[in-house]
């Protein structure tokens, strides 16, 4: 039996566990392609309109696979930590796919919950069922992809460069080279070194994030915005690249959340979508950097004419 | 202490009897206008939802007036609705306005014993006693619950009615009218009197006007000036429209869900096609368009604001519904670049649609 996983959305943190998962099962694996342009051009045109780059993007995906497997899974995620979620889009992911892609094969939509042992049993065995009845293999193939995924590290933390940028967005806008135009390159190239929130612990966001009002509820915004207040709390980078897809619903809450927290310290946001072009990115990230290397220069602050400039005062 | 609170369709005129009844003072924002829309998207995030940006709109203006203390409920997401409070008082504190936020939200999420202290900030403020509060709440939720009932018969006999726009404008006038009344008790007085001359407005149970339904995000779909007054609009075309979301139904959900015993007819019709909560109400909006299929409705409009995640999910699914029980479904996005000529001409559209199926009954596929 071949299954097919979409290398979309999250992909790219869990995939150890999915792959390891299915694989202990005895099934043969269908991954699509890093994402290229007939895949985003596919999802495009299935995906409803109104949806964010990443989720056309899965969709492209899903019709990438959609000839080359026998059973479709299109992971639920519906939490990752307790008292959290991830996004209305992913709880009804199956349901977007199923209802705008014709053809489909039989998919695997069960619901997955990463808070509790006990619903994750669940989950695999709901899963495990279609492929294999053996109820213990089923569990040795869970324990074995828990191992397989805790060893998994994602994440930069570059070092030696003159200067270094948070790079913050979901997972699936920072490690998805061709729908970021390979923002990272881009940025080393010009001597700007990243980090992003994975090299940053807990510990460290949470006194960050409990000086909300009110506790994030999505694990995207706690990790983000507790990751960027801290660094530019801490003095550890010298400026903020937030890639964000356009008309998502998260980033809006968090960079508003994030403004207000680092006032002007610099911080580029760029939003990509299907329409992107290349050179304008280019062109914002030169001026970005540019800034960051001169704001390290200039003495005095003085402005030629008029008032003076702030770019110092930063309430952090 | 001078309570003010966002408009939300009628919600206001109960909000008014609320705050009479426990002898607080309060500032009831301008209705909705396109003066609000342009406060609040000057200084709102680019990207928020619509809401948010007309309820930005009544806290200035409220402000304005002299209100110091803005009451809102919360929720414990997924969708954007649960961060508004802390993005609201961040900007009106960076506008230099001095406001006190209560926010009213699940026990779930902030525990019961903080909540009871939030609603205690609201009520210590009240000269009245524990008995008379209680009262006033009791009558603010029933004046609600005949609001609604109002104006869903309004709405219903609209199709019927032999002299067109009658319902419309009683219920206009029952607003204005309502609004007018000093105490809880005359306004209920009020709504009684309205509820009984509705009844009586002439109908001609024979015809066979469209029947729409009328679902979505439930604040677009509520307030009328969001969504361009539709409603208004349907009621012009003779049309009889149906809308489950109001605020009483949202009460009376929020209570029941922790023992999950909410909207079971939306429960059973939505399973087929979303069988999860997902946040907002996008599997009330499946819900909705399966039932209203079943009713024998004509056909549903779905309004969401711009950029709404799980209306987003739920317009995916509509179609699949449309295509399966032969029911034809509209989307509407609204946001504050909604012009209103291209909005019509859509709506128009949909029903001479509508209204040539029924002629022709066709049935191609």
């Amino acid at each position: 039996m071949r299954i097919g996983i979409p290398r979309g959305l999250l992909y790219d943190q869990y995939h150890p566990f999915f792959t390891r998962f299915f694989t202990e099962l005895g099934a043969e694996l269908a991954v699509s392609p890093p994402t290229n342009k007939a895949i985003l051009d596919a999802g495009v045109q299935c995906c409803v309109d109104e949806a964010c780059l990443p989720v056309k993007v899965f969709h492209g995906h899903v019709c990438y696979l959609k000839d080359k497997c026998d059973l479709l899974f299109i992971p639920r995620i519906m939490r990752l930590f307790r008292g959290e979620y991830i996004c209305p889009k992913f709880c009804g992911l199956p349901e977007m796919v199923i209802n705008s892609i014709p053809g489909l094969p039989e998919t695997i939509t069960e619901p997955f919950y990463a808070d509790s042992m006990k619903k994750l049993r669940r989950w695999a065995l709901r899963t495990g069922f279609r492929i294999t009845r053996d109820r213990r293999r089923i569990m040795v193939a869970l324990e074995a992809a828990m191992n397989e995924q805790s060893g998994h590290k994602t994440g930069y933390d570059e070092q030696g460069y003159p200067i270094r940028v948070a790079l913050a967005g979901h997972p699936y806008n920072l490690y998805d080279a061709f729908i970021n135009m390979d923002v990272k390159i881009k940025l080393n190239r010009l001597g700007i070194g990243v980090i992003t929130e994975e090299s940053m612990d807990e510990e460290e966001m949470a006194p960050e994030v409990e000086s909300l009002f009110k506790k994030p509820f999505w694990t995207f915004a706690r990790k983000t915005y507790g990751f960027i207040a801290a660094s530019v709390a801490q003095r550890r980078v010298q400026g903020v690249v937030y890639i964000s897809s356009f008309a998502c619903g998260i980033d809006s809450v968090i960079l508003e959340l994030v403004r207000d927290r680092i006032g002007d310290f610099p911080m580029l946001v760029l939003k990509i979508d299907e329409h992107t072009g290349e050179a304008g990115v280019d062109t914002r990230i030169e001026a970005f950097a540019d800034m960051l290397e001169r704001s390290g220069k200039v003495e005095d602050h003085l402005s030629p004419h008029g008032q003076r400039l702030s770019c110092c005062e930063s309430p952090v | 202490m001078k309570i003010t609170f966002p408009h939300m369709g009628n919600v206001y005129l109960a909000a008014k009897a609320l705050f009479e009844g426990l002898g607080v003072d309060y500032v009831i924002p301008p209705l909705n206008s396109r003066a609000a829309l342009e406060i609040g998207s000057f200084h709102s995030p680019e990207e928020i939802c619509l809401p948010f940006k007309i309820m930005v709109g009544n806290y200035i203006q409220a402000i304005e007036q002299g209100a110091d203390t803005v009451i809102i409920t919360g929720s414990c997401g997924p969708c954007r609705f649960g961060e508004y409070c802390e993005m609201q008082m961040k900007l009106l504190r960076r506008l230099g306005y001095q406001v006190d936020f209560i926010v009213i939200d699940a026990p779930k999420c902030i525990g019961l014993k903080e909540l009871m202290a939030r609603i205690s900030k609201l009520s210590s403020a009240s000269p009245k006693s524990g008995a008379e509060k209680w009262r006033a709440l009791v009558q603010a939720v029933r004046i609600m619950n005949l609001l609604d009932a109002i104006e869903a018969k309004a709405h219903e006999r609209a199709g019927y009615e032999k002299v067109r726009g009658s319902c419309k404008r009683l219920l206009h006038e029952c607003r204005q009218e309502v609004y007018r009344c000093k105490t809880p008790r005359e306004m209920l007085r009020c709504l009684h009197e309205y509820s009984r001359r509705l009844d009586e407005v002439p109908c001609d149970r024979s015809a066979k006007p469209l029947r729409i339904a009328v679902i979505g995000e439930i604040y677009t779909v509520i307030e009328p000036f969001s969504n361009l007054y539709i409603e208004d609009k349907l009621m012009d075309y003779g049309i009889s429209t149906k809308r489950v979301m109001t605020p009483s139904w949202w009460m009376g959900n929020t209570i029941m869900s922790p023992l999950k015993l909410n909207s079971p007819g939306i429960r059973l019709a939505s399973r087929d096609y979303l069988p999860y909560y997902i946040g907002g109400h996008a599997r009330e909006c499946v819900g909705e368009a399966v039932l209203a299929w079943k009713d024998g409705f004509d056909g549903a409009i779905q309004i969401f604001p711009m950029g709404c995640m799980p209306e987003i999910v739920s317009k995916a699914i509509l179609p699949t519904i449309a295509r399966d029980k032969d029911f034809p479904v509209l989307s509407l996005v609204v946001d504050e670049m909604t012009g209103e000529a291209g909005y019509v001409t859509r709506i128009e559209a949909f029903i001479d649609m509508l209204e040539r199926r029924r002629i022709h009954a066709v049935s191609w596929r």
